[in-house]
């Protein structure tokens, strides 16, 4: 599985099946949250992840399509939209120090 | 860790497919819709039965649902394929269809536009090895010339005509299931196919364009409200709040909002995957607004994007907002009631400690006092729910699965 350290991070996509509706609330979400952190969050349809994101987030109903668009990067999916774990524990690592696994 | 709380998914294949070709059908209208409400709103402000009848600025409506539209709708879909050029040369082609007809040519505009676009990717295949240095600016402006000038005229003669057959009777189909009172059958098939992402395809790569011919003609249309109503999420955020594992109850107040005011109704999805057996209350739910705007003859005049309670009221046509907020309600409420019946009214949630964090919630989706009912959901929902229920138990099954 890929994994990135939190000190490689620097571009965080957040996908989603349009990339207009729910991946702009989570990306605008991200922004807020990872504002002190020089991390860029954008947002893209999941067909169309660009090649310079470092870590990809969508839900997980839509996982295997962002598998397949981008391969070999680091996915965090999650459930729910708001306040999900997976997402909590991504700005944790990210502000923290670590390393992300997916 | 985020894999165990969130496990890959399964059914890679049928599923991701399904998803991946209504992404492109919904990809080729979702960077559209600013200029389908622009259409709206002239239309509701200045025809005839509007709000501000205005003869001049009338006439705007017609070009831009038959010619701007479509036009708009082949051009994304041409660059999806191959960047600005497939964009160029799926307009060009667009314009045999669109004159060759007298319906709105969505269906049309997304099969000629990325197919148009296809061929010039070929084509510029072909040539690219073959041009002499110096030449190229040439051999790329008359390829894309010649292949949009024949697709074009494929599209007046052949493709046009093909789909107006498949739009005729696809509108046909729908009226009869209008008249014989079999509309709030589609909330069967609708209401599963959104909690697993297909949400945009089914609304704007199959209803919108059934619904904008629709609308052209009777000038409202009820397919666009099939899909996008918000009430039936409404109803199930509610029946979370109140009945919902107490995890889960900080989080649905401000899943309403976005889902009933901004219109991403993909917020409430995951309250269904997570207890599968929802899926009939929003069924019923829908199905019930289906009815309700059935009998009192409700219908929008441009398609409502995203399905805010605010999108719907700017393209409900004048004096009918009965109708069209009588729907919403109802399916509210009957999501409410089904849900809140399907969640027992809360029973078994009383000997959980109270936990408020979100952490909480996700690490104690399910009760254990809920373990054993995954396999009641299964029978019931392949019963009522047909094939869409198996593609649902392939990603609902594993939160729960693991729970138990």
């Amino acid at each position: 599985m890929a994994s990135i350290d939190s000190k490689d991070i620097h571009k965080i996509i957040v996908a989603c099946d349009a990339g207009m509706g729910s991946s702009v609330m989570l990306a605008s979400q991200l922004r807020k949250q990872l504002k002190d952190t020089g991390v860029t969050v954008e947002h893209t349809p999941v067909n169309e992840i660009p090649a310079d994101a470092d870590v990809v987030v969508c839900h997980s109903g839509l996982a295997a399509r962002a598998r397949v668009s981008a391969p070999g990067k680091v996915l965090v999916p999650f459930q729910i939209f708001l306040g999900d774990p997976a997402v909590t524990k991504l700005v944790a690592t990210i502000k923290n120090g670590g390393t992300v696994d997916a | 860790m985020a894999e165990t709380y969130t496990p890959p998914v399964y059914g890679t294949g049928v599923k991701a497919t399904i998803q991946r070709i209504g992404g492109h059908l919904a990809g080729m209208i979702m960077p559209n819709i600013g200029a389908f409400i622009a259409w709206g709103l002239i239309t509701a402000l200045f025809i005839p039965t509007g709000w501000l009848p205005n003869a001049a600025l009338g006439a705007m409506v017609d070009p831009i649902i038959k010619t701007l539209l479509p036009i708009l709708i082949a051009y994304t879909g041409g660059r999806m394929v191959h960047g600005q050029r497939g964009a160029v040369v799926g307009a060009v082609a667009v314009m045999g269809v669109i004159v060759g007809s007298d319906i709105p040519m969505f269906l049309g505009a997304m099969i000629i536009g990325p197919l148009t676009a296809l061929i010039l990717k070929y084509v510029d295949k072909f040539t690219e090895d073959r041009t002499k240095s110096g030449f190229e600016m040439l051999v790329d402006n008359f390829t894309a010339g010649i292949v949009g000038a024949v697709m074009a005229i494929v599209g007046m003669w052949a493709i046009g005509p093909v789909v107006r057959v498949v739009t005729t009777a696809a509108g046909n189909a729908v009226e009869w299931l209008i008249v014989n009172n079999l509309l709030p059958l589609a909330s069967v098939l609708i209401e599963p196919a959104k909690v697993l992402f297909l949400n945009n395809a089914v609304n704007h790569g199959v209803l919108g364009p059934l619904g904008v011919a629709e609308s052209v003609k009777h000038g409202k249309s009820i397919l666009f409200m099939l899909e996008s109503n918000p009430g039936p999420g409404l109803g199930l955020l509610i029946a979370f709040l109140l009945f919902g594992p107490r995890p889960l109850r900080p989080s649905t107040p401000a899943a309403m909002i976005i889902h009933f005011f901004g219109g991403i109704h993909e917020i409430y999805f995951p309250y269904v995957l997570m207890k599968p057996r929802l899926i009939l209350g929003v069924i019923a739910g829908g199905a019930a607004g289906v009815f309700t705007f059935m009998i009192t003859g409700a219908g929008l005049v441009a398609t409502p994007s995203p399905g805010s309670i605010f999108a719907y009221l700017a393209v409900t046509p004048k004096g009918g907002w009965l109708g069209v907020i009588a729907g919403i309600l109802v399916a509210t409420a009957v999501s409410f009631a089904a849900s809140s019946l399907l969640l027992g009214f809360g029973r078994g949630e009383k000997e959980e400690p109270p936990e408020d964090t979100p952490q909480a919630a996700a690490d104690t989706p399910e009760p254990a006092a809920d373990a054993p009912e995954p396999a009641a959901d299964r029978v019931e929902e392949s019963g009522r729910v047909g094939e869409a229920g198996d593609n649902d138990r392939e990603t609902q099954a594993q939160p729960v699965a693991k729970e138990a």
